[in-house]
């Protein structure tokens, strides 16, 4: 498993780190957080991609002062996830009015090994924003001030939102060990 | 059972990884980070941007208001030159003009041999409330010595003193009156005027011969001719009405006489303070006033644009808002799934 991660502390303008050891660093990050939010990995590859490209287009605009590389990252993923969502959501509406099927509704393990088929059943039960939460805060540790500044609500908003998440998954996970 | 804990723990054990093949499209992208142009490109923040436009905004509005103000200074200074200047020549030439004593600009004397009435006003002004006193004492004197009498006078003393005095003179030494009451003082202003009387005096004498003319003829018809009473009774009224009006034109001739035997002259003696004279400020106040001027129009115009451009600014933010609203709906909606 990966272990890289950034420093939280926010680096000063002479300490910029180059473009290629932030995308080192946040790769994982990105993608873990791209995966929790699509569950499904081929799409969370392809947004980390381009996640890291718009990344490199808008690196001059990056202000260390102004936050760490990682949420800068993830800032962008975010919103490179929303827009596809936008785009997805239009393509759905046009499928339905013409009565095709989604292929991708389809189940197959999205989050891959380390996850049990509980675990995985669990999270793909929950929302994306829950899911995004769990990731921002449980996953990549962000604390929840900084998840707060990402997501653009409050902190309790956050906290609620994470605490709803969580209390779903571990019902989820007492049915599967009860069917078990 | 699985507690928080546990699941928290569970999931950050699980925490994903990217694949090797992503890992190396992602170095492929960072590479290029290199091949880029090396020239940085401008990059104008919004609140830096600020920081710097509204501060040289305002040092460009309050040098330019300053240069504005200097060197409108510098013309009201020629102004205020030119208009002492004038102020200056005025005393000298206005009663030179008007009165033949000083300069001998007589063409607006009175003119010997015809009945005309002649009106002065004269404004004096002096040092102080004592020069006032003593000017009105000094013009008395001069109006008494030279035949003439007072119609009125008002003396007021004080910080700001004035006395206003109407006197009637000689026609014939009006000019030396005005010239006499004008060193008294600093002439300030004047003005005579001058009505022609002989037409309506020579009108008035003529219908009096008329009217004797006629008295005459009746008197003669009412003592010689052989009358029926009815006749002698319409003369006799006739005769009454005649003589009635020939003593009012004999009246009206010597009024008129009067009137152009003697010239009124109102003169007033002020002080600079009751004169409303404002001293002259000083460069720096003018410039400082000027700048003030500027800097007002300045706000009159950003204040006009705004008003312009503030309907505009409404619009773009309501749209901006709006637009905000919908996505972070969309979002939501989109995040339920």
């Amino acid at each position: 498993m990966h272990a890289v991660t950034l420093e939280t502390p926010r680096p000063r303008e002479s300490s910029r780190p180059t473009f290629a050891a932030v995308a080192e660093a946040c790769l994982d990050d990105v993608f873990g957080y791209l995966l929790y939010l699509t569950k499904n990995r081929t799409l969370a590859e392809d947004l980390t991609g381009e996640t890291f490209e718009t990344a490199l287009r808008r690196w001059r605009r990056f202000d260390p002062r102004r936050g760490t590389p990682q949420a800068w990252l993830l800032a962008i993923a975010r919103s490179t996830a929303l827009d596809w969502f936008r785009a997805d959501a239009r393509r759905r509406r046009r499928e339905e009015r013409a009565g095709a099927t989604d292929p991708r509704e389809v189940h197959e393990p999205a989050f891959g090994e380390g996850f049990s088929p509980a675990l995985e059943e669990g999270l793909r039960e929950l929302t994306a924003g829950e899911r995004e939460v769990v990731a921002l805060r449980v996953v990549l540790d962000l604390d929840g001030d900084e998840t707060a500044r990402l997501l653009g609500i409050t902190p309790t908003a956050v906290s609620t939102r994470l605490h709803r998440a969580l209390a779903k998954l571990e019902e989820r996970m007492r049915e599967h060990d009860v069917v078990a | 059972m699985m507690s928080s804990p546990d699941l928290t723990d569970l999931l950050r054990a699980s925490r994903p990884s990217a694949p090797a093949d992503l890992r190396a499209r992602v170095r492929e992208i960072a590479a290029a980070e290199t091949a880029r142009t090396p020239w940085p490109r401008l990059r104008l923040p919004g609140r830096r941007i600020a920081l710097v436009a509204l501060p040289a905004a305002a040092a460009l509005a309050l040098s330019s208001a300053g240069v504005l103000g200097l060197a409108r200074s510098d013309r009201s200074t020629e102004a205020v030159r030119e208009q002492a200047a004038t102020d200056q020549a005025a005393p000298e030439a206005t009663p030179g003009k008007e009165f033949g004593g000083v300069a001998g600009g007589a063409d607006v004397a009175p003119t010997p041999g015809r009945a005309q009435r002649v009106t002065a006003t004269l404004t004096l002004e002096v040092a102080d409330s004592d020069a006032v006193s003593r000017a009105a004492q000094q013009a008395l004197v001069v109006t008494r010595s030279l035949g003439g009498h007072v119609l009125s006078a008002s003396v007021s003393t004080g910080e700001e003193g004035s006395a206003t005095l109407t006197v009637r003179v000689p026609v014939g030494k009006v000019q030396d009156a005005i010239v006499r009451f004008s060193a008294l003082g600093k002439i300030t202003s004047q003005q005579i005027t001058i009505d022609d009387l002989q037409e309506s005096l020579d009108a008035l004498e003529r219908r009096a011969s008329s009217v004797r003319a006629q008295i005459a003829l009746i008197a003669a018809r009412l003592e010689t001719e052989p009358l029926d009473p009815e006749t002698r009774a319409r003369l006799e009224t006739r005769l009454r009405t005649l003589r009635s009006e020939l003593r009012e034109l004999r009246r009206g001739i010597a009024a008129t006489n009067a009137e152009a035997r003697f010239a009124t002259i109102q003169l007033m003696v002020l002080t600079p303070g009751a004169l409303g004279v404002v001293p002259v400020p000083s460069r720096l106040d003018r410039t400082l006033d000027e700048a003030l001027n500027a800097l007002v129009w300045e706000g009159v115009i950003a204040l006009a644009i705004a008003i312009v451009a503030a309907p505009f600014a409404l619009v773009a933010l309501a749209v901006w808002f709006g637009r905000s609203l919908y996505r972070r709906r969309e979002e939501e909606r989109l995040l339920a799934t």
